[in-house]
């Protein structure tokens, strides 16, 4: 199955944007993230920490729709999910 | 008119659009780009989210202070110092609730809409911090 990840802002510098990836069925969200962060150490970096959990300022969206850090290990992506990830917002 | 957009507006229309049928009073807020030793501003969206959460915020703002008409323009792209960055217009029967729907839709948007600002500068450039623990409102 096929999901889209999207990096914004800084994360976006670092990892790129609109990666498309083939995902197996029963792949968890942060297990995604973590594998397409790991391409770049400085990404990698500036989502995770040294013990592998992300960083509690790092914003994270299946579909739009805000997902907890502490939800994603068990989320489960499903074919055709668009998953944001980005740092804290600063419009206006 | 709820957007994201390069492109920048006419003030004066979106003020003359406002004055709907009851309004006593418009309130703009117009965010620039300042002079911080910058060369310009680049600014990104994650367009689709953000203008739900737009059209989300300009709803509450309406139903909250009873306002008559509200637009709210965020621009993306390159700037340049004293450029518009956010055009918020709203009209209300009175000043206190245009001045006070104005200012939920701003503090609003700060809070919670997925937008990002870098500032350039002649040694490279730097993102704008968010503030820390908030960046997308609540879970829904």
């Amino acid at each position: 199955m096929t999901v889209k990840i999207r990096f914004f802002a800084r994360f976006r510098e670092l990892l790129g944007t609109d990666i498309v990836t083939e995902v197996a069925p029963g792949a968890m969200f942060s297990s995604l993230i973590t594998t397409t962060a790991r391409k770049n150490p400085a990404g990698y970096a500036a989502i995770f920490d040294e013990k592998g959990d992300f960083h509690e300022f790092v914003i994270l969206m299946k579909n739009g729709k805000r997902i907890e850090l502490t939800d994603a290990a068990k989320t489960p992506v499903v074919d055709g999910d668009e998953i944001a990830v980005f740092p804290p917002v600063a419009g206006g | 008119m709820i957007a994201i957009q390069t492109a920048d507006v006419d003030i004066g229309a979106l003020i003359a659009a406002a004055k709907k049928q009851g309004t006593g009073a418009v309130v703009v807020f117009d965010g620039v780009v300042r002079d911080d030793e910058i060369t310009e501003m680049e600014l990104e969206a994650y367009e689709e989210v953000a203008v739900q959460e737009l059209e989300k915020i300009a709803g509450e703002a309406t139903r909250q202070f009873g306002l008559l008409h509200v637009d709210i323009i965020h621009r993306i792209g390159r700037l340049t110092v004293g450029e518009n960055i956010l055009i918020i217009v709203v009209s209300a029967g009175h000043r206190p609730d245009a001045y006070s729907g104005s200012r939920y839709i701003i503090e609003e948007i700060k809070r919670g809409v997925p937008i990002w600002k870098k500032e350039l500068t002649r040694d490279g450039g730097r993102w704008v911090p968010g503030e820390h623990g908030h960046g997308s409102g609540k879970p829904q």
